[in-house]
């Protein structure tokens, strides 16, 4: 009896004393923060996936907000009718206010990306692994930064700088313009002295879209913000038109064909394929309601987000942008709805524009008959060298150099949009003005780039958007409150009650908190 | 090596004579005559069962309790009935007077940690429901069985067959970190999947509630412990079977509008939206328009239902009659060294709606033997399995909320409004042919060696293990919309999980008397346990036939689409506890409970807390200075303690990276969470006060409690700006005030004739409120909606509100002609506000309807809520209802406020034909519109709905065999019973029920049922 009670204290003592590990529990699926940000094989898939994060941002209806409100696009009837608050978007009233919950999204999806790429180039400074490939992520994580920022400070104005190593002094507060700048400019300048001129991943970032970007950085800036120099804009796209590595592909057609993704004119573009979750899912967004009831499968169904605006629609003698013989029109955008012979009809019950002009770039006609338009999964342009020549042209333009910039749009862009033979009708003339030019310019980009995420910011930094957007856009001019405050979207009223950085007097101004 | 064989040796021949090896001994004569009563009230009970121990000789009671046996002399004789303890003893007269106590006073022992307690010795707030209450209602659920029965205990109904209730202790402690209480089932702590157990097998259910009664769980006991104990073999060797067979319905229907009226207010809501955007324009022109060929609002085909005077009703497609049977059957035998309980069970329930089915097999034994005198063994295991038979998810809304205009058939992939063909109606009737199954395998066994070296010192080690194997298919075949809109020819799904939960407890404990008065005992334990649990997951598309369902992964073709899936995660736990129950001349008792735990869940430096605990209770009955004639209990208990909580997720303490394949390769991915180190226990500070009562010899008894807690570390997850790089964390912040009352009365009105009537009633509150949020936040928004950032209305957080509160704009009235003069300058926010459409009131009266003017209208808490019951018996006879209740609880719908958006676009409620007209203006029922920018119904409190009711849960009728018919044909026990259950629900409810929610509605059951005792 005695000798149980010893066994049984004995066994008791055993089990406590072994059991000291016993509460060690560590995941045996995710690696942690220690783990990821202290060895270069480990940094390099974060890397990755903050590429994969950054083309995200343009899947689906999230990458189309930025587009919405513009001369070039505006919202589906039906859409308009059905949910005011994202209506707020084009029609600019009382719903585009800080508690727009798809302009919140857009806030949101980019920082997480921003603050791990900071994480990243912090931790790298304290690697000594193989410094050539540190180098080369070092230069990678410095140019996603610098293209998020770049977007939060065209679209929302003074945003925060995330900087890992000053988190102490700069926190998480809105800076001034011109500060949030020079660090997307000493970003883009690691990125041009780290990145290579090619990356046989073409998800990467390469040299060449460094220094475009930067080019774009001091043409893009707000005057305002000082930090706008068009001699340095010149000096980053001439260094890319003179690198031999970009041209123009023959066949504007070819740029929307899925067989011919990352050719020579792209500096950088997303990668996506048919495939959850590397399908863009942008058909949905772009195609048509009426087509989509015809058929499932059919390539240019969707559900009618955005349609191009009579102005980007139409002809010149209409009132549009288009001139006779313009290959791009019908690329671009989608007149006709006959599907396999069967013209579609138009449906009782919804907006009205459903088989009005569409927008015809994301079509996928890969998806055709076998898969749901939600497939669809070409790749996106982020830059490409036609607007890198357009950009070009318009810095000459803007140091006085109207006539060179003239020769540059007729013998690269237009040539093209003319199938190689640019007819003297379509020719720009010589004599073109620097005024003239400017407004010749925007209409240019217009018909070469329109739908790819570009116009609010020439809007923006051409100060045109309270002059055009109220006159091309329906429900824009419908409710006629656009105002110049409405260059910079508000901040988000979460981030102003979640940032202690951030109060309510930050906001931005033409905006109450609500 | 021979000790151990004679052991073994001495084990089988025990467990061997237990089992009914007979030896006979020639024995003396003696006529055994007496009477048998009740311990309580002293009257005779009827049909008790007298055997002479190891014979077949015995008798039983008649209708005056007497009876008349001739035994052996020296014999032993067991008494037996059924709702008493069995009695046994050797008479040494011939003239006997026994009394038997009724099982539900018994004061037994239950397991706790690996330590028997006797009950008597928990000082705090404990409800028990014994297996008599059990019985009386037909369910095959652990937790509906509770509903409307204990004070303290709110339980929600879940309508899917099979679907498991969910129960609140005291309402919220915790703000998002576990709500639900732990259940302890014969000392095995199991946090989910209840419903596993089969009501049948359970003796006893105890509901400990405040720290002092679940300190022996603190680890994980902050929101209620519920231990289940099954039943033990008792007495003589018993049979019963308890078997029923119920027919189910929907006990609720919504009255929708038909065909006719669906056109008309279609037909009203394109005009209105015509008037407000062409204001002066004719609207009977626009109307014409409308019912002419090429309309905008009509398809053909609903000009076609509509002419013809039909209506279609989508729902009776995919319902059925419900179908219920439930057969339990268990044998036990008990006695001085050892028991042994074996039950046995099926249920089988063919759901409401086509495909949904339910299936449980169930297996329980339980079987102690005393190996040595101070030797004692056990075992408590049980294996289920449950089929369940799956629908797929939407098929009953989408059916419910059909276009009535719109012809039945089975060949269209979508359903339409108009010829709007939305990709998310998929046709109910095709959607019939998902093919989903769950079929879940469990073992839960408790073992327990109890070594007894000395009188008092009990040694005790229980290991326990809970092995759970859980496996989901779905197959959608290749021509449902399912399966085209997302171009997946085919979908086949398998996921399989597995917990394995093991729990070792040592427990020393040590009861004295001493001088008469003081008695102590005393416990030592220390626990470890240990969670694995795993999934697996396949996602296969492309089939080239439907005819093998899922079973056949490798014949799938579109390999590039495949989706895996897996996981692995263990967690652990480590406790250490003392405690001390003392109590003099069982007047004064008091018990102090300390526990130290380790969680795996915490960070290196914060892994372990202490929890102490401390209860007092003084029987004041008991004192000399007390009149013990009318009064004959009057006890009163105070406790206060801390409990843990640490039921966050694991390694919440860690910032993880997960690698995500895309684009071809591999990416490391943050899951958005950021780690906290410094991450503890949350500590609840419990305070409960309580007072029992019982007069008149127990013929009236009152239970009393009030409970305050406070709970200051709470664990939450706190959302973070994102240009933290982070979406949240989750940490120690916040806090939560949780107190309210409690009261339970039972009354025996009659129990001294021939009519007895006993009638219980409960009744409780609570009351939460957050006292701190992080920092200086003072409210903390729910986000989530189409785009995951709108503010919601249930879910957020206001500093000094309840938890459970709901925060909308405050319905103002319907606007009418003569307000717009007024409402010409107020700032809507983009929205407009014409006649007939909800007007919210700008309750900040600064002209701008925004945030500032949303405000908490009321709260999903009841104000109070409980049950009754009445018994009412005559002779055989016996009458039966339970009703529970909840009153001043705010809900809201969603399925009615889908039902008044007014656009006959959509389904709609009959409701809507009061709607404001210009020629109807007196109403609260907006105008019908088609298109947004307005105030929806659930915007505003219009839509807030009151979900106070009243039910009668359960009706059931009886017929108890008198002991002479049973006895003839051998029988201990014959009842057969009727029960209609959840015959009727009072409520101002829109929705499907108050408390199971919208998605389905509840069913109403009529039941057969027998009882048979051998």
């Amino acid at each position: 009896m005695k000798t149980v009670i010893k066994y049984s204290l004995l066994l008791l003592i055993l089990i406590i004393s072994s059991c000291s590990n016993f509460l060690e529990q560590e995941p045996q699926t995710a690696l942690t923060e220690e783990q990821v940000f202290s060895e270069l094989d480990n940094i390099e898939p974060l890397v990755l996936g903050l590429y994969t994060s950054w083309r995200n941002t343009r899947k689906d209806r999230g990458g189309f907000v930025f587009l919405l409100g513009t001369d070039e696009v505006q919202q589906g009837a039906y859409q308009v009718l059905t949910d005011a608050s994202q209506a707020g978007l084009d029609r600019y009233n009382g719903f585009l206010s800080p508690s727009n919950n798809a302009l919140a999204e857009q806030w949101d999806s980019r920082w997480p990306v921003i603050a791990a790429a900071a994480r990243v180039i912090s931790s790298l400074q304290f690697n000594e692994q193989d410094p050539n490939r540190k180098n080369i992520l070092l230069g990678e994580a410095s140019f996603i930064r610098a293209a998020l920022t770049f977007e939060m400070v065209q679209y929302w104005g003074d945003v925060p700088i995330i900087d890992v190593d000053r988190f102490d002094e700069l926190g998480t507060a809105r800076q001034p313009q011109e500060a949030v700048y020079s660090y997307i400019i000493q970003d883009l300048e690691h990125a041009i002295a780290y990145l290579p001129i090619t990356q046989s991943d073409k998800r990467r970032a390469t040299k060449g879209a460094a220094e475009a970007l930067l080019g774009k950085v001091y043409l893009y800036a707000p005057e305002e913000s000082g930090v706008r120099d068009y001699g340095k804009a010149l000096e980053h796209f001439e260094a890319v038109v003179n690198s031999g590595v970009y041209s123009l592909v023959a066949n504007y057609a070819d740029l929307w064909s899925p067989a011919y993704p990352n050719t020579n004119e792209s500096l950088y573009e997303f990668q996506f394929n048919n495939v959850w979750p590397d399908n863009n899912q942008c058909q949905w967004q772009t195609g048509s309601r009426a087509v989509a009831l015809v058929d499932q499968y059919a390539y240019f169904g969707g559900y009618d987000l955005l349609v191009p605006t009579p102005y980007c629609y139409a002809d010149r003698s209409a009132g549009g942008i288009w001139e006779a013989g313009d290959l791009r029109r019908s690329e671009s955008i989608r007149y006709d709805f006959t599907y396999r012979g069967v013209p579609t009809p138009l449906q009782p019950g919804w907006g009205g524009d459903e088989l009005d002009p569409h927008v015809k770039k994301y079509e996928d006609p890969r998806t055709d008959g076998t898969l749901s338009f939600w497939n669809s999964g070409k790749n996106i342009f982020y830059l490409r060298y036609a607007d890198v020549l357009l950009c070009y042209a318009e810095v000459l333009n803007e140091l006085g150099r109207t006539a060179e910039a003239v020769n540059i749009v007729n013998t690269t862009v237009r040539q093209r949009a003319w199938g190689g033979n640019l007819p003297p009708e379509a020719h720009w003339q010589g004599g073109m003005s620097q005024a003239e030019f400017r407004t010749n310019i925007l209409d240019e980009r217009m018909r070469e780039l329109c739908f790819e995420g570009l116009r609010r910011m020439d809007l923006n930094r051409t100060g045109m958007l309270t002059t055009h957007v109220p006159a091309r856009n329906r429900w824009a001019q419908q409710s006629n409150t656009i105002q110049s405050y409405h260059r910079y979207y508000p901040i988000p009223l979460q981030e102003i009650r979640q940032n202690e950085d951030i109060s309510e007097n930050d906001q931005n101004p033409g905006y109450a908190n609500q | 090596m021979r000790p151990k064989i004679s052991y073994i040796l001495a084990f089988f021949l025990l467990f061997i004579g237990q089992l009914g090896v007979q030896t006979v001994w020639a024995q003396q004569v003696m006529q055994l005559k007496g009477r048998v009563t009740d311990k309580n009230t002293g009257e005779a009970i009827s049909g008790v069962s007298i055997l002479e121990r190891g014979t077949s000789n015995g008798t039983s009671t008649d209708e005056n309790g007497l009876f008349n046996l001739s035994v052996s002399a020296g014999a032993r004789i067991v008494f037996t009935a059924v709702g008493y303890d069995s009695r046994e003893f050797i008479p040494r007269e011939a003239l006997v007077d026994v009394s038997l106590s009724p099982t539900s006073n018994q004061l037994d022992e239950i397991v706790i940690v690996g330590a028997s307690i006797k009950k008597g010795d928990l000082t705090g707030a404990v409800t028990r429901i014994d297996s008599k209450k059990l019985a009386e209602l037909p369910v095959t659920g652990v937790n509906q069985a509770m509903e409307g029965r204990l004070p303290g205990v709110l339980i929600q109904s879940n309508p899917r067959p099979g679907g498991n209730a969910s129960i609140r202790v005291r309402g919220n402690n915790s703000i998002q970190y576990g709500g639900n209480p732990i259940y302890v089932v014969d000392g095995l702590i199991i946090e989910d999947a209840v419903n596993t157990i089969n009501p049948d097998d359970i003796s006893s259910i105890d509901i400990l509630k405040d720290a002092s009664a679940t300190a022996l769980y603190g680890s994980r006991g902050a929101n209620g412990v519920i231990v289940i104990t099954t039943k033990k073999g008792q007495g003589e060797g018993q049979i019963n079977y308890n078997g029923w067979y119920g027919v189910q319905e929907f006990s609720k229907m919504i009255p929708y509008m038909g065909a006719q009226d669906i056109f008309n207010l279609r037909l009203d809501a394109f005009a209105n939206q015509y008037m407000d955007n062409n204001p002066g324009a004719d609207r009977q022109a626009y109307i014409d328009q409308l019912l002419a060929d090429g309309s905008e609002a009509f398809a053909d085909y609903e000009f076609e239902t509509y002419r013809s005077g039909r209506s279609y009703n989508w729902l009776e497609e995919i319902t059925r009659t419900g179908k219920q049977q439930n057969h339990s059957l268990n044998f036990s035998k008990g006695g001085e060294t050892g028991s042994v309980y074996l039950g046995l069970n099926f249920t089988d329930q063919l759901g409401l709606v086509k495909n949904s089915s339910y299936k449980r097999y169930g297996g329980q034994v339980n079987i102690d033997q005393q190996i040595k005198p101070w030797l004692k063994v056990g075992t408590n295991t049980s294996v289920t399995r449950t089929e369940e038979g799956l629908l797929a998810d939407g098929v009953f809304n989408i059916a419910a909320n059909a276009n009535p205009l719109l012809a039945i058939n089975d060949q269209m992939n979508y359903l339409r409004w108009a010829n709007v063909e939305s990709t998310d109606l998929y046709n109910p009737i095709r959607s019939l042919r998902i093919d989903g199954n769950n079929f879940l395998n469990r073992v839960m066994t408790n073992n327990y060696i109890n070594i007894q070296p000395i009188q008092g010192l009990n040694i005790r080690t229980n290991l326990s293990v809970d092995l759970r194997n859980q496996q989901t298919y779905w197959y959608t075949p290749k021509d449902l919309g399912e399966s085209l809109r997302n171009s997946t020819e085919g979908t086949a799904n398998h996921r399989k999980d597995e917990t394995l939960y093991w729990q070792w407890d040592n427990a020393i404990t040590y009861d004295k008397s001493f001088q008469e008065k003081h008695n102590l005992s005393a416990l030592l334990s220390m626990s470890v346990s240990k969670q694995n649990y795993n999934y697996n997951q396949v996602n296969a598309l492309g089939f080239a036939t439907d005819d093998f369902s899922y079973k056949y992964l490798s014949g799938a073709f579109l390999r590039d689409r495949f989706e895996l899936g897996s996981d692995f995660t263990t967690y652990s736990l480590m406790s250490y506890i003392g405690r001390v129950n003392y109590n003099y001349a069982n007047k004064y008792y008091a018990t102090l409970t300390a526990r130290y735990d380790g969680s795996s869940r915490f960070g290196p430096n914060n892994k372990w807390g202490l929890f102490p605990s401390l209860a007092l209770a003084w029987n004041i009955a008991e004192e000399v200075f007390f009149n013990k004639e009318v009064v004959n209990l009057l006890k009163l208990r105070g406790g206060y303690g801390i409990a843990g909580n640490q039921n966050i997720p694991d390694f919440a303490f860690r910032s993880l990276y997960r690698p995500v394949y895309s684009n071809n390769s591999v990416t490391y991915v943050s899951d958005g969470r950021l780690g906290n180190e410094d991450l503890k226990w949350e500590k609840q500070k419990q305070l409960n006060i309580g007072l029992d009562a019982a007069l008149l010899n127990d013929r009236f008894s009152f239970s009393f409690d009030y409970f305050h807690i406070n709970n200051d570390d709470l664990l939450m997850q706190r959302t973070l700006s994102l240009t933290s790089g982070f979406s949240n964390t989750i940490a120690n912040v916040g806090a939560l005030q949780n107190k309210g009352l409690e009261f339970v009365a039972n009354a025996a009105i009659l129990r001294e004739g021939e009519l007895k009537w006993n009638f219980s009633v409960n009744i409780s509150s609570y009351k939460n409120k957050i006292t701190k949020l992080y920092g200086d936040v003072t409210a903390i928004y729910n986000r989530g909606g189409f785009t995951g950032v709108e503010i919601q209305r249930e879910g957020n957080l206001f500093l000094g509100e309840s938890l459970n509160n709901i925060f909308v704009y405050q319905f103002d009235k319907i606007a009418q002609v003569e307000d717009m003069e007024r409402l010409a300058g107020m700032d809507f926010g983009g929205r407009t506000v014409r006649p007939g459409d909800i007007l919210p009131l700008d309750r900040d009266g600064n002209g701008i309807i925004d945030e500032n003017d949303r405000f908490v209208v009321g709260n999903k808490d009841p104000k109070f809520y409980g049950g009754f019951s009445t018994d009412l018996a005559y002779k055989g006879w016996s009458v039966n209802a339970v009703f529970s209740y909840n009153y001043g609880a705010k809900a809201l719908s969603y399925l009615y406020e889908g039902l008044m958006g007014g656009s006959g676009m959509y389904a709609s409620h009959e409701d809507m034909n009061d709607r404001w007209t210009p020629e109807h203006t007196n109403t609260n029922i907006p105008r019908a519109f088609f298109g947004g920018g307005r105030y929806g119904a659930g915007d505003t409190n219009w839509s807030v709905q009151d979900a106070s009711f009243l039910r009668l849960n359960a009706l059931t009728l009886s017929y108890t065999f008198n002991t002479s018919l049973a006895q003839r044909y051998k029988l201990n026990n014959l009842r057969i019973y009727t029960t209609a259950s959840n015959l009727f629900t009072i409520t101002d409810y829109k929705g499907y029920d108050p408390t199971g929610g919208d998605d389905y509605p509840m069913a109403r059951m009529f039941v057969f049922g027998l009882n048979i005792g051998l």
